[in-house]
């Protein structure tokens, strides 16, 4: 189940659930006047907490490592393609929302997007 | 100082043959203590909690999600007696944050070289709300053998015959499962025991059968095949999860008393079909583990999945409803997806539906799980099942002069309570 290089540019490290040490595939693109966030699950790779798990914590930390605005992102979660026989290891890709509470994104909202859709935030 | 350690009970699923089994975590724990430390063991599966019982600090020990309410609850009471409550255990670690607000202190980890230093804490009036060992994994060699004499063995006794006794040779798994959550709280690596400590610890054990809850042998051909070979002369017989498919390592196992595994049965293949035959012509029996409910499973798929598990020779078959457990591949994309509807963790039992399968209705699901018990077991009970393995094991041991009859004294009862017989 080793992932595709294509799906990021970067392995970001980052602190997971209770300091996890955790890993994820990092890509940054530009949509319109935003910066585009797309994270990528490692499994085998990744030996703490997930992205989904983290997402709340992770997104912070990209945001503070990278100095971007986090109220101007796209936040972008994929579960890659692993060529997998089992179908739930298929390519996935979520568009994911969320409030701030005192700077940390939470109520985390999920929409999944279509390779189309995908295509237009950023292009792996 | 002394620990009163409990592993809170948990409901039971309705229509299957319940058999309680002595609990590894606890006593694994109970290993890791100073010695200064004198410890009493409350399995609640099996008896009351003496809520008087004289003690210095209660540890919870919690291995289910289908535990940690009843394990809350517990704690509750206990602290509003004034008494200090520490949690561990896997589900701790998976429902840590919600254990937090029932606990003085949880520990998250294994506990091997560390319990010195949180007991200090303890007397010295320090003791810290979270001991955070995620992701920093002892050295197995650490590992003592488990406290199994801190078990009432007469609770674990089913009409005479005594339990098997849980061991462990390895930990950690280097696969990662969709339903599983052991990489998360292992890593994703496999970390076998030294064969020789783990060897010194079985032939330690009073018992000579003994179930070895391993996540899976088959990750180091080389190291599960001198396990087995130092075996042999054990004449242990013993349950595993799966072994490896291949004929030299399942030659050794059945040398070693390799009595039956676990075996997930995931499609209908002719793979399965080899594989289960292959277990049978080195005598070993085999437990088909289905899971239900898998986004790529439909109605028809589940129906003759069941049909499948009838013409396979299978010697038991254990149906699941898959259970989204935290920190799993399966919770994630779930909750993702918005599909999870029951978040109560009573219902996590592996018996309940508790998110909307993606080709049936949650009610549908219910029904085939309910279906395919049935099924299987329509022309021979559980325990009729059941009762045909344990016989090849007595055959076993006879043979290799290792039968110990049951015993008479316990013969009318079952996990400590009067067998009620229907004459």
């Amino acid at each position: 189940m080793k992932v595709n290089e294509k799906y990021f540019d970067e392995v970001f490290d980052f602190s997971g659930q209770w300091d996890m040490p955790s890993k994820c595939g990092l890509k940054l693109g530009k949509f319109g006047d935003k910066v585009v966030i797309l994270v990528t699950e490692l499994y085998q790779n990744n030996p703490g907490t997930s992205v989904t798990y983290a997402a709340g914590s992770l997104i912070k930390q990209i945001c503070d490592a990278y100095k971007l605005d986090i109220e101007n992102i796209i936040y972008i979660e994929c579960n890659p393609d692993t060529s997998s026989k089992l179908s739930f290891y298929d390519e996935e890709c979520f568009i994911v929302t969320f409030e701030l509470k005192e700077g940390m994104p939470v109520n985390l909202k999920y929409r999944q997007l279509s390779s189309v859709e995908l295509s237009k935030y950023i292009i792996i | 100082m002394k620990l009163k350690l409990i592993y809170p009970k948990w409901k039971k699923l309705p229509g299957q043959t319940t058999f309680n089994l002595p609990p590894h975590g606890p006593v694994v724990f109970a290993a890791s203590l100073p010695d200064y430390v004198d410890v009493s063991f409350t399995d609640e599966n099996v008896e009351e909690i003496d809520w008087d019982e004289d003690c210095d600090m209660v540890g919870i020990s919690m291995m289910l999600t289908t535990q940690v309410k009843r394990g809350w609850a517990i704690a509750d009471r206990y602290r509003a007696m004034g008494k200090k409550v520490m949690f561990g255990g896997i589900s701790t670690m998976l429902h840590a944050d919600e254990t937090l607000q029932h606990a003085d202190s949880i520990f998250l980890g294994e506990s091997e070289g560390r319990m010195e230093q949180v007991l200090d804490d303890w007397r010295n009036g320090k003791l810290q709300k979270v001991y955070n060992y995620m992701g920093k994994l002892p050295d197995v060699s650490l590992i003592k053998p488990a406290r199994r004499d801190l078990y009432k063995r007469e609770l674990y006794n089913h009409k005479g015959v005594q339990m098997v006794d849980l061991f462990h040779a390895s930990r950690g798994c280097r696969y990662s499962c969709y339903p599983c959550a052991v990489s998360y709280l292992g890593g994703r690596c496999f970390r076998p025991r030294p064969i020789d400590a783990a060897i010194e610890e079985m032939a330690g054990i009073d018992n000579n059968r003994l179930f070895i809850v391993d996540n899976s042998l088959a990750q180091n051909t080389q190291w599960e095949m001198d396990l087995f070979r130092e075996m042999i002369p054990l004449k242990k017989k013993f349950i595993s999860h799966t072994i490896e498919d291949n004929p030299k390592v399942l030659d050794l196992a059945a040398q070693a008393g390799s009595w039956y595994v676990y075996q997930a049965v995931y499609d209908t293949s002719d793979y399965i079909k080899e594989r289960v035959k292959r277990y049978h012509d080195y005598g070993i029996g085999v437990e088909g583990t289905i899971l239900l409910g898998l986004d790529n499973q439909t109605e028809d798929d589940i129906l003759r999945l069941i049909d499948f598990l009838l013409n396979i020779d299978l010697d038991l078959a254990e149906f699941t409803i898959l259970a989204p457990f935290p920190h799993t591949k399966a919770y994630d994309d779930l909750m993702r997806q918005g599909r999870i509807f029951d978040t109560d963790w009573d219902h996590y039992n592996a018996g309940q539906v508790v998110y909307q399968p993606k080709n049936m209705t949650p009610q549908r699901l219910q029904e085939l799980y309910e279906y395919a018990w049935k099924t299987f077991y329509k022309d021979e009970t559980q325990e009729e099942k059941m009762f045909k393995l344990f016989t090849k094991v007595l055959l076993k041991e006879m043979e290799d002069g290792t039968y110990q009859p049951r015993d008479r004294r316990l013969a009318n009862k079952s996990f400590g309570h009067d067998v009620i017989r229907n004459i």
